[in-house]
């Protein structure tokens, strides 16, 4: 037995991300996500992965030419809370669930087990990142895509809450690779999410958040001008002033972090302005 | 053939108006079993809430039977622990809806999640920390509220055994009667039950929600059980009243309904200035630690004024039940008992339908939720079961002690 190390975490680069859409298409087709009779229906649609089309002209105040867009991937952003220790972190999906239906592994990332979902949807209230998805009709497979579906992901039922885990069933898989070639050590384990490997510009960049190495080390990524976490502007207050925050309340912490240079995105990434 | 011509000779035994009105209701109840098969079988696809709108008109049914129905637990504290004995000729009816009440909130909740053949994983797989202190709130709603229901079932049971046919048996007459004496227990536990419950349905499942600008107040878990205490007491009055307006016969004495009054508007005085200090310290400090601006969340003149008149509606008990002028004239008591319901259901409304509309992203607009048929006749469906429940107990049961006391009645029933 070997202690987990690893903390998992993402980077998407929004400047080179040229909203093709391969990302959800992949994570669809990894996550065995049902096709509806009508999937324009979007605020009931079931997709892990969100493509996010983003623009500065939200508010119809900018004129010709000004006008910017931007496509901005979300998923879970597998947040934990004030506290960053995976052992007790509290991300603001996982202490509300009725029948522990979620939980926060100590790899840091946010787990969903369909199954024991009684479907109360109490965590898509708490998710401030609207990442959960709840099927409100029964899952379909049609003809054919029931011979593609994904044997390492739970098909779910109808009335579950569903959502994206990092892909921890590829981790999983690579895991049990190592131990066949007779590594034990859980932490030599490397691992891509779908959606990472489907990215082609290589906008999308995962790995652990402490490794010093990793493309997405996290003292690297806190430092960055151009990195913005979505909706958590306290990001940008003094060491003081976050302290003095965070002992009013928690914070989601999330760990997916945005990059961009354009600053009109950075400012509407990072939350509401008018506060 | 016999079971249907006693049925024939039940329904003719009623006014012609009250004949419509059974016509009326079973109608929404037929109604609420067609589409309550289809939502249990097809998936709440059929209704309108969707990711972003989670819960619709069936948690403000839930929140506000809960809320309404936590009068009997109030009541019941004043007349067996505090020993307000002039609460007696109301207690058979409060503890009557109370218990319909908790019935239709189990119920839809049961319509509200979406594996209801899954909700005892509840109780199989509970969400506790240490020391049994549940992590989620919702964790303590289901065990509060399904042991609450159990002690309304014991609160039931003297009163069903009250009726003619039962009362002839000595010994089921001496169960009821010890049943009764022993009901200060019953209300005591239920009175800590309820505490807990009514925090936690009504307010701490969304207090405790830290993301969500529009939620997270760690006091909230408190103003909903003094919610419940005001609201849920006027509730107790109102539905009397009614009945007694119907039947055209004083059901419940003058000097309960006062008595009952006084209690409820000193704890809407409680209420209205513990919402109005929740205002304000969202305003001033929980909505701005969410990097928020606070009337950014209203929407503009519509939230604003949802939110007016929720504290007008709060001030209109306070007036009609504690100035002694108002509190002895029909009209304006009865105003206030009005008023008093609507407080407590505009403010579930403006803490749950407002905050889902609420947008999560800059970029996106106030979200709309209009509920679809399925969710109205489900929604109604309950209230008209519990209306037809209430007045077969009206009818057969001793539900009004004081209209058995002036005089013996029999006929003309709503």
């Amino acid at each position: 037995m070997t202690t987990m190390k690893r903390l998992w975490g993402m980077s998407i680069d929004l400047d080179k991300c040229t909203g093709c859409g391969a990302c959800q298409i992949s994570c669809m087709q990894e996550n065995n996500m049902p096709i509806f009779e009508d999937d324009s229906d979007i605020p009931k649609r079931v997709t892990f992965m969100d493509l996010m089309r983003v623009t500065n002209d939200y508010q119809g105040d900018k004129k010709y030419g000004e006008v910017q867009i931007a496509y901005v991937p979300k998923m879970c952003q597998q947040c934990s809370g004030n506290n960053p220790d995976p052992n007790k972190a509290v991300p603001p999906c996982v202490s509300v669930c009725p029948a522990v239906a979620t939980d926060v592994s100590d790899d840091g990332v946010v787990s969903q087990i369909w199954s024991r979902c009684i479907g109360c949807r109490y965590c898509q209230a708490a998710c401030p990142y609207e990442a959960r998805v709840f099927n409100w009709w029964k899952p379909k497979y049609e003809t054919d895509f029931k011979n593609s579906l994904n044997p390492d992901v739970s098909v779910a039922s109808r009335g579950t809450v569903v959502k994206c885990t990092f892909c921890s069933h590829i981790w999983k898989r690579e895991r049990d690779k190592m131990i066949a070639q007779g590594i034990t050590d859980i932490n030599q384990v490397q691992y891509t999410p779908a959606c990472v490997s489907a990215c082609p510009t290589g906008a999308m960049k995962f790995g652990d958040l402490r490794d010093p190495n990793s493309p997405v080390y996290e003292q690297k990524l806190k430092n960055d001008p151009r990195a913005v976490r979505l909706l958590h502007k306290i990001d940008n207050a003094d060491p003081a002033e976050q302290q003095r925050r965070m002992k009013i309340k928690n914070y989601p912490n999330p760990k997916v972090y945005y990059l961009t240079s354009k600053q009109w995105l950075r400012d509407i990434l990072s939350g509401f302005q008018n506060s | 053939m016999k079971f249907i011509e006693f049925l024939k000779d039940e329904f003719n035994s009623y006014s012609r108006k009250s004949q419509i009105a059974l016509y009326v209701l079973f109608a929404i109840v037929a109604l609420f079993g067609i589409f309550a098969i289809q939502v249990l079988f097809w998936g709440l696809g059929y209704t309108d809430m969707n990711n972003n709108f989670a819960w619709g008109v069936w948690i403000i049914g839930d929140l506000g039977l809960v809320a309404l129905g936590g009068g009997a637990f109030f009541t019941g504290f004043f007349l067996y622990i505090f020993r307000v004995d002039k609460l007696e000729p109301i207690i058979n009816s409060t503890v009557l809806l109370g218990w319909m009440c908790y019935l239709f909130t189990l119920v839809l909740l049961l319509f509200d999640v979406g594996q209801p053949l899954r909700a005892w994983f509840g109780f199989a797989y509970p969400n506790w920390g240490p020391h049994l202190m549940p992590i989620s709130m919702l964790t303590e709603v289901f065990w509060c509220l399904s042991l609450y229901f159990c002690i309304l079932c014991v609160e039931l049971v003297p009163i069903v055994l009250k009726q003619r046919l039962l009362d002839r048996y000595p010994v089921v007459h001496a169960i009821g009667h010890y049943m009764h004496k022993l009901m200060w227990t019953m209300a005591a536990a239920g009175t800590f039950l309820s505490f807990f419950h009514q925090g936690s349905l009504g307010g701490g499942m969304w207090g405790v929600l830290y993301a969500k600008a529009q939620w997270f107040r760690p006091h909230f878990f408190f103003l909903a059980v003094v919610a419940a205490t005001a609201g849920g007491t006027s509730f107790m009055m109102l539905i009397p009243w009614i009945a007694g307006k119907i039947m055209k016969k004083e059901v419940v004495p003058k000097e309960t309904f006062y008595t009952l009054a006084k209690i409820s508007g000193v704890m809407f005085i409680f209420y209205t200035s513990f919402r109005i200090y929740d205002i304000y310290s969202m305003a001033v400090k929980y909505v701005p630690a969410v990097d928020r601006s606070f009337m950014d969340l209203w929407g503009g003149l519509y939230g604003i004024w949802m939110l007016a008149l929720e504290l007008i509606l709060c001030f209109v008990p306070i007036t009609m039940y504690l100035v002694k002028k108002f509190r002895e004239q029909e009209k304006t008591l009865v105003t206030g008992f009005i008023a008093g319901v609507s407080a407590i259901l505009v403010s579930k409304m403006n803490v749950l339908l407002h905050g889902f509309s609420v947008p999560n992203f800059p970029w996106r607009g106030f979200t709309t939720y209009n509920p679809t048929i399925q969710e109205w006749f489900v929604f109604l469906g309950c209230i008209a079961i519990m209306t037809l429940i209430y007045m077969w107990f009206v009818k057969y049961t001793p539900l009004f002690p004081h209209l058995h006391h002036s005089e013996h009645a029999s006929e003309g029933h709503e």
